[in-house]
Parts: C-alpha cells; structure tokens; sequence
C-alpha cells in the first residue's frame, strides 16, 4: 500500500515537472502557432544559470526569481531579433530557427560549463521530509507539485479573466483587426514568447534539486513534453494538465510494474492518440 | 526545379561521371574515404529534401530509416554467416522500407508541425529501442561488421579496401540518386509537389494526397535506409549514433545548408558540410557551435541556400546581359518557401 503511494506522489512530482515545462510550450504553440524546439534548452539555460546564481548568492529562492527573469530576456531577444524575422517565410522557417537555436544552445551550455553533472543543493525546510498518505515524503516532490498547480491556475486566470489574456486570444484569432484596433500586436507576440522561456526557466530552476543539472536535460525532457502536448493537443492548457498528470503517473508506475517497458508505455499512449484521435485530447481537428 | 535539358547540363552530368570514375587514381586513403562518405551521405540528404524541398514535409526523424538500415545490415551479415553482401543490403533496404511504412501510417495523420514534434518523437523511441534491445544492437558498444567480399562474375571487391568500397558505393548509390532525380519528374513526383502547393485543389482533383504522401514517405524510408546500411558497411562499425537525433540533425543541416529548392542542392550541401567538419574539427573541438551559427544564419538571411545563391548570382548576372537596367534584377530570388 505504502509502496503505490510513493509511486502515486513520485508521479505527481513528475506530472508538476511536466506541466511547468509543457505549459511554456503549449502557450507560445497556443498563442503563436510557433513550436518552440528550443524550449527545452531555455529550460536547460534556465537549470544552469540557477546553479550560477546559488554559487553567488547562495539563495535558492533567489534563484527561483531571477533565473526566469533572465530568461524572460533572452525570450524577448530571440523574439525581437530571430524568430520575427522568419515570420514572413513561414512556420517551417520557424521550427528550423528554434531547432538551429537549441542546437546552439546545447553545444555553448557543454563550452561554458562542461560536460560534468552539477547538483543543485537545496537547504531549509524543502530539504525535508513530511508525513504524508502514511509514507515519509520529501517535501521538495511536493513543493514542485505545488509550483504547478499555482502556475496552472495563475496562467488560467490571466488568459480568460484578465484584459490582457482577451487581447493575446485576440491577437490570435485576428491580428490585423486587434492591430488596427490601436493595440501593438508584435509586442503582444514578443510578450508571449518571452512569458514562455520564462516559464520554461521557472522550469529549469525546478528541475534542478530533483534532477542533476547536465548537458543532457534538455534532450531527456523535450520528447515527454512533446509527448504531453501531442496527447494534451497542441495549443491547450487543459490538455497539458490532463495529459502531465496522465503522463506523470503513467512514467512512475510504469517503472513499478513493468521496469524493462516504462519508456515504451508513453510511445504506445502516444500511438493510441495518434490512431484515435490525432488532435489530441483537448485539441481542435485541424 | 525547371526541367534542364540543355546540352551544358548534359554534358556536366558526363562530366561528373567522368571525374567520379576516375577519381581513385588521383585521390588516395583518407581523401577518397571523404569522397566516399559524400557520396552516402549525398543520397540520405536527397531522401530527406524530397521530403523537405518536394513535399514540404519537415521531419525530425529521418535517421531513424538511416539508423534502422545501418543496423538491418549489420545484424543481418552478423547473424546468418555467408550471407552475401548485396542480398544483405538488400533485405536491409526492404526492412526500413517497411518500416517506413509502418511509422509513415501512424505519422502521416497529421501535418504540418504536429508532424515534425512527432517525427522527433518517434526518433527517439527508435533510438530508445536500439539502446534497450542491447542483445541485438549491441547498445552503448555498437557492433562490429566483417563485411564479405564481393564476387562478380569477372571482379571480387574487398570492402575493406578504399578504391573498391568507393566504386562499390558509387555504383549502387550513384544510381539511387539518379533515380530520385528522374523521379521527380514522374508523375507521381509531380504529384508531390504540386500537394505542397495546394493540396485542396488536388484532392478535388481526385487525387488520393494521402496515399501519395505515404507512398513517397515509405520511398524516402528506403533510401534512406540503403544510405545507412552503406554507411555501416563503410565504416565496418555500427554505432548507436547512428540512429540517434544528432544523425537527422545532420541531414537536416546538409540539405539545408546545400538549398532545398534544387535537386543538386543536397549533394552539394553534403560535400560543403563533410568537408567543412573535416576542416573545422581539426581547428577546434567545438565545431558543432560553428555548423549552428551558420546554420542559423543561413535560415535568417538565405532561407534557398547555397543554391539558392548561386541562383540568384546566376540570374543577376544573366539579367545584367540581357538588359541595362538593373532594377530587374535581384527580384524573384528565393522564391521558393515552404508553408
């Protein structure tokens, strides 16, 4: 019994992981039909400038703030300065930026850091354990799960409740009108893609204490994000939750129950998706 | 892509010809190992542009048709001794080729970027098994080939010799190759590329577009896959590599770096990043860094290539001969884009 829940929390640790990565991902795909193949280099960049930021300060949660802020810059540069210039030639011009981006993200990463695994130590109360479904637990596992709910419900309240998420969804739909309507749609879409390398660094930071920050992150987390978001359908939010959660546990006890094939459980989901329904779950037939 | 029948382009093809047959007597080891390694790589890139240039169809996955044939190959010689090699390399294409289409089924239901995410994907799953499945593959060691010789009636080829694995590359690929050319003129080729067009109009047309994807989606598997089942031999080794994402970034970044608007443009492109790799591995370990920031640079401001460049030169300079003014010129370039 106490053995399904630690696999059942390892998965939701997992799933929050998931969903902070994908949910970057699925916002800039959602709001600008752009499929960021550097997304999971930005959430690399975001692991290793957090290990950069704790050697000086020493500070975790410092760390956790500044880190995606840095991030949300080098968004907005890559926006302002690459992908808007592609634009015009269309989205296979802009898959092979993003993918020549994180090409050159990954070799740069293994030039200013090496190839060696670096650990993030985290200290003070997330370095505990709780009592938990009757198993002792970390309570880092748990603070990731936490993380993600509150990203989850804060990117829903900005995008349907907030004047700001009506104009992006605006944006979306019809950008010439929401531009001739006095709103600058270019910033709007620069705001957007930036807002996803920060989630993608908010990512980073948090994978970090769980996993070993190397050069390899960015490879072992870019197929389950793909993953999620073709089960989630590419482009919704509902989705990705439903799809992280799925794929999170599925990951976690597919490792309990079949040790050899928990890698191959995600691909036959995927599949299963893919002849069933190949928009996705949540997502719109194309 | 306009048809060129002219004699200058007939005669360059004799002329390549030519220059290709005699090649072993002036080039000696390691230059011909590099000539040789074009020439596979040449016809990978060219199943991948048919994919990309032709039908506009941007994959992440292309080595794992090129990996599953290096494997085929090496598993097949391994496991029934006095196998000969081009029965091998032949089942070994028709594998992939099968392959091909088992994963093109499961692709092709969707388009445009879902497609690429999940190309990607499925690369990593081939290369996932190929990892797992250790006692076949032989994992993280890769296998080791003996390659058979090869008896002809009159000649026995020794792969393990340079002149003679060139010539016998360049005699099963050199064909490939020019048989993708000629494809492209067929009707099924047209077909492809007028889809990438307007795909609507050709389904009112009565055309099956899905069919005809999938067809050339299981073609460019083959070939792929007879690239890498080459490949595997030329090195006598197989590794994991092979069939991992780095493998396709490669061939995604010679066909581009070569043009995707031309048929020769991957050819050309192979030979330009075969031997700018040889060039700047030797300078610095951080080659990789280099081949992205020029790739990068060519999508921002060459989206057609290297091809594409010599185009443009071609018809600026054309245009320069033909009339005074030059306003008319440098129009029309890159015209080509995919959508």
């Amino acid at each position: 019994m106490s053995d399904i829940a630690i696999f059942f929390l390892h998965g939701l640790a997992y799933a929050g992981l998931l969903f902070l990565v994908s949910s970057g991902l699925t916002l800039v795909f959602g709001m600008m039909s752009v499929l960021n193949f550097a997304h999971a280099s930005f959430y690399m960049l975001g692991a290793y400038f957090a290990y950069w930021l704790l050697q000086i300060t020493g500070n975790f949660w410092l760390a956790l703030l500044i880190s995606p802020l840095m991030l949300l810059v080098i968004g907005a540069l890559v926006e302002r300065f690459l992908l808007r210039k592609v634009h015009v030639l269309g989205h296979v011009h802009e898959l092979l930026l993003t993918f020549g981006l994180a090409y050159i993200i990954d070799e740069a990463v293994k030039l200013i850091w090496g190839t060696n695994p670096h650990a993030i130590i985290i200290s003070g109360f997330l370095a505990h354990t709780v009592n938990i479904m009757g198993v002792t637990y970390p309570v880092y596992r748990l603070f990731v799960f936490g993380v993600s709910m509150a990203l989850g419900l804060f990117m829903w309240l900005i995008l349907f409740k907030t004047r700001i998420g009506i104009i992006v969804r605006a944006a979306v739909e019809d950008s010439p009108m929401v531009g001739s309507l006095g709103i600058n749609v270019p910033l709007v879409f620069m705001g957007v893609f930036s807002v996803g390398a920060a989630l993608s660094g908010l990512a980073g930071v948090t994978a970090g204490p769980l996993l070993s920050v190397d050069p390899g992150m960015a490879g072992a987390i870019l197929v389950d994000a793909f993953v999620v978001i073709v089960v989630g359908g590419m482009g919704s939010l509902g989705g990705a939750v439903l799809a992280s959660f799925i794929i999170g546990e599925l990951q976690s006890f597919g490792v309990l129950l079949f040790p050899d094939f928990s890698l191959a459980l995600i691909y036959m989901l995927m599949a299963v998706v893919l002849v069933i329904r190949p928009e996705g779950l949540f997502g719109e037939k194309q | 892509m306009a048809r060129s029948h002219n004699p200058v382009s007939r005669f360059g093809l004799w002329a390549v010809f030519v220059i290709l047959a005699v090649l072993p007597l002036i080039l000696r080891g390691y230059q011909l190992r590099l000539v040789t390694e074009v020439i596979i790589f040449s016809l990978y890139a060219v199943s991948y542009n048919l994919l990309l240039g032709y039908a506009g169809l941007l994959s992440f996955g292309h080595a794992m048709f090129f990996g599953t044939g290096a494997f085929a190959v090496a598993i097949l010689l391994e496991h029934f001794a006095g196998l000969p090699l081009l029965l091998a390399v032949t089942l070994a294409t028709a594998f992939t080729t099968a392959t091909g289409f088992v994963v093109g089924c499961l692709l092709l239901r969707v388009k445009g970027t879902p497609f690429a995410l999940l190309t990607l994907a499925f690369n990593a799953l081939f290369y996932a098994i190929a990892v797992k499945w250790s006692s076949l593959t032989g994992g993280d060691d890769g296998l080791i080939i003996d390659p058979p010789q090869l008896d002809l009636w009159l000649l026995t080829l020794d792969p393990n010799k340079g002149p003679d694995f060139y010539y016998l590359s360049l005699a099963i690929l050199g064909p490939v190759i020019l048989f993708c050319w000629y494809f492209t003129y067929t009707a099924m080729g047209r077909t492809v590329l007028l889809m990438r067009e307007n795909e609507d109009r050709m389904r009112f047309l009565g055309y099956n577009t899905l069919l005809a994807r999938l067809s050339l989606f299981t073609l460019t598997a083959g070939l792929a896959g007879l690239a890498g089942s080459i490949y595997s031999l030329f090195f006598a080794f197989v590794s994991i590599d092979a069939i991992s994402i780095e493998t396709t970034t490669t061939v995604l970044l010679m066909t581009f770096i070569g043009g995707t608007g031309h048929f020769a443009g991957p050819i050309l492109g192979a030979g330009v990043f075969i031997y700018l790799q040889n060039f700047l591995s030797e300078l610095t370990e951080n080659w990789p860094l280099i081949m992205g920031v020029l790739f990068i640079l060519m999508v921002l401001f060459t989206p057609g290539g290297l091809v594409g460049i010599i185009k443009g030169a071609a018809q600026w300079t054309a245009s320069r001969r033909k009339t005074p003014d030059l306003r008319k010129g440098a129009k029309n370039r890159h015209a080509h884009s995919g959508s």
